[in-house]
C-alpha cells in the first residue's frame, strides 16, 4: 500500500468578521504535517516517516514495501555524520553477528510486514520444509474460527488468509508456474501490494482476536499511543490493531507472537545507551522455548528486519 | 476474478441474504463499484421512520483503502454536512481496516444517527444549533427527516403550509415569531431567516444577540 501524498498546505482563510463561519467544517483526516507544524508537536512515528520520506526524496528513492537484504554497514552510514550512540549500537550489533538487515517501508504496517516476511522465511528455510509447513499451516487454520469467535465475518478476513496460506504452502508444493517458493519469488510477493498487504491484514487481525478472547491478559496495559489515557479492548483493538497503517508496540508484539507461536527478539536501537549496547526485547511463544528467535529492529517509530549471519 | 470484485460480489450477496438488518445495497449504474446503500432511520431519534440513501464508490484499492459514502438523502446531523451529504466518520478515514465491510460501515452511519459527536463537526452551523438546543434542534431533524426522507414527521403538530409543502422556517430550526419580528421591519422573508440561521438565533441565544445585531446584519 502506498502512503498518499502529503497534500499541499492551505491558503489561511479569512473569516468574515460579524457572522459565524457559514461553511462546513474542513474534514478532519490525519494530521497533515506542514512546513508550519512544530516539530516538537509529532510522535516519534510522524518524525519517522518524515525523516523517511525526506531521505527518499533527496535521494530519489522510492522504498519497495520490503527491500532486498544489505549489509548494516549501509544503516551505519546513514548516522556517522549524525548520531554517535547510534553507531556505537550499530557497531555492538555487527560484533554480536548481526551483519545484516532487511529494510521495510516506513508506512505503519512495518511491524506486521517484517514479521510476517521472517516467518515465511524460517518455513523456507528449515530442515525439513514440509514439516514446518504442515505445522504452520495447522496453526494458521486454526486461527479461522478464533476470528469468526471474536466477531469478524468471514467474508471479509478468508480471502487475507487464503493469500497467506497459498503461499506457505507454495514452500514445498510447486504453484502454477510449476516452482516451490525461492528467495526470489518471497521477495516479489512481500513487494507486490495485494499480496503483502493482504498477509499484514491477516496478522493484524489475528493480534486484535489473541486480545480480544483474552482481554484479562492485555486489558491493563491498553493506553491510546498519543494520550496515553487507558482504553477500552474493543476500542483499542479497532483502532491501533486492526485499522490499517497503525503502528504496533509492545502489546501487539505479544499478541502477535502469542498467536503465531513464535519466539521473537527486538533491538532496540534508540541512542540512548552511552555504552553503545543495544536493549533486546524478548517474547517468547514457541512450544520449544529453545527455539531462535526472529529478529527484529528497532528504531523509534520504525521496525525492520535483523539479519544474523557470516 | 480481480480480488476487489471477488470480495465486494461476496459482500453485496451477503447483505441481499440477511434480511434481518434492514440494510440493502443496490446498484447505481452497470459499475459494481459505485453503488447505493439504503438503511432505516434509527428508531427513538429523529430520524426514525426515514429512509436514508447513501452513495457509495469503492476505490480501487478495497479493502486497504475506505470505502467512500455520502448521504443522498438530504440530513440534519451535525455530523452531517446539510449541503452535501459529506460525513465526518472516523472509519471512513484514519480508522478504517479492512475487516469493516459496506454493510458494517453503513450499520455505523446508522449508530451514528443515533449519537451526534457535535464536538468534532462535519456541518458547524448544525452542530451549534445541537448544542444551544437540542429540542429545537431535534425538532428541525425530524422535519427533514419527513420532508427528505419520508418520515412520519411530528406527532400532533401540523407541519403542513402553503405552496411546496416546505416550510422555510422549519427547515431552518427557527421560531415562526421571530422569522416574522424582523420581516415586519421590511427586510426580505428569505434573508432573514438566513441571518438568524447563521447567527444561530436559537434557544438562550435569543437574548444575548441584540435586535440592533440582527439588523446589522440584515443590512450588509
Amino acid at each position: 500500500m502506498t502512503t498518499p501524498p502529503p497534500s499541499p498546505p492551505t491558503a489561511p482563510r479569512l473569516r468574515p468578521a460579524a457572522l459565524p463561519e457559514i461553511e462546513d467544517e474542513p474534514v478532519k483526516g490525519p494530521e497533515q504535517v506542514t512546513e508550519d507544524t512544530d516539530i516538537s508537536t509529532l510522535t516519534t512515528a510522524q518524525v519517522f516517516d518524515l525523516n523517511q520520506s525526506l531521505l527518499d526524496e533527496a535521494t530519489g528513492v522510492t522504498r519497495p514495501l520490503i527491500d532486498e537484504i544489505a549489509p548494516i554497514s549501509t544503516l551505519r552510514a546513514e548516522y556517522e555524520n549524525g548520531s554517535p550512540a547510534f553507531v556505537r549500537q550499530i557497531d555492538w550489533l555487527t560484533t554480536k553477528g548481526y551483519h545484516y538487515i532487511r529494510r521495510t517501508k516506513g508506512d505503519g504496517d512495518c511491524f506486521y510486514r517484517s514479521v510476517a516476511f521472517a516467518y515465511v522465511e524460517r518455513m523456507m528455510h528449515a530442515l525439513n520444509p514440509a514439516q514446518a509447513v504442515e505445522k504452520g499451516v495447522a496453526t494458521l487454520k486454526s486461527t479461522l474460527p478464533m476470528l469468526e469467535n471474536v466477531g469478524f465475518q468471514r467474508l471479509a478476513f478468508e480471502d487475507f488468509y487464503d493469500v497467506l496460506e497459498s503461499l506457505l504452502l507454495s514452500i514445498v508444493t510447486p504453484q502454477v508456474t510449476g516452482k516451490t517458493l525461492n528467495a526470489v519469488g518471497l521477495l516479489e510477493a512481500f513487494q507486490s501490494p495485494e499480496v503483502s498487504n493482504s498477509i499484514v491484514v491477516y496478522l493484524r487481525l489475528l493480534t486484535s482476536a489473541q486480545i480480544r478472547i483474552d482481554p484479562d491478559a492485555f486489558a491493563p496495559f491498553l493506553f491510546h499511543p498519543e494520550l496515553g489515557e487507558p482504553m477500552e479492548v474493543r476500542e483499542f483493538c479497532e483502532h491501533f490493531v486492526e485499522a490499517v497503517n497503525k503502528e504496533a508496540d509492545h502489546v501487539q508484539m505479544t499478541a502477535l507472537s502469542k498467536v503465531l507461536q513464535l519466539n521473537v527478539n527486538v533491538a532496540y536501537l534508540d541512542g540512548r545507551n552511552s555504552n553503545g549496547l543495544v536493549d533486546f526485547v524478548e517474547f517468547r511463544s514457541a512450544p520449544d522455548a529453545n527455539e531462535t528467535p526472529l529478529a527484529l529492529l528497532y528504531r523509534p517509530g520504525h521496525y525492520d528486519i535483523l539479519v544474523d549471519s557470516e | 476474478m480481480d480480488a476487489r470484485l471477488r470480495r465486494v460480489n461476496k459482500e453485496i450477496a451477503d447483505c441481499k441474504n440477511d434480511k434481518a438488518s434492514g440494510i440493502k445495497i443496490e446498484l447505481i449504474d452497470e459499475s459494481p463499484f459505485h453503488l447505493k446503500g439504503i438503511f432505516p432511520g434509527p428508531e427513538g431519534t429523529p430520524y426514525a421512520g426515514g429512509t436514508f440513501l447513501v452513495d457509495i464508490i469503492i476505490p480501487e484499492s478495497y479493502p486497504f483503502q475506505p470505502v467512500k459514502m455520502k448521504f443522498i438523502t438530504k440530513v440534519y446531523h451535525p455530523n452531517v454536512s446539510s449541503a452535501s451529504g459529506a460525513i465526518c466518520l472516523d472509519i471512513l478515514k484514519d480508522a478504517w481496516s479492512p475487516v469493516l465491510t459496506l454493510k458494517s460501515t453503513l450499520i455505523s452511519l446508522q449508530s451514528l444517527l443515533c449519537s451526534p459527536e457535535p464536538n468534532d463537526p462535519q456541518d458547524a452551523e448544525v452542530a451549534k444549533h445541537f448544542t444551544t438546543s437540542k429540542g429545537s434542534f431535534e425538532d428541525t431533524a425530524t422535519y427533514w427527516t419527513q420532508i427528505y426522507a419520508g418520515g412520519p414527521g411530528k406527532k400532533g403538530v401540523s407541519t403542513a403550509s402553503s405552496g411546496d409543502g416546505k416550510d422555510e422556517v422549519a427547515m431552518a430550526g427557527l421560531e415562526k415569531a421571530h422569522v416574522d419580528q424582523f420581516e415586519a421591519l421590511g427586510f426580505q422573508r428569505g434573508k432573514v431567516i438566513d441571518v438568524l440561521r447563521r447567527l444561530n438565533y436559537r434557544g438562550k441565544n435569543v437574548t444575548q444577540i441584540s435586535e440592533d445585531r440582527v439588523v446589522e446584519e440584515l443590512l450588509k
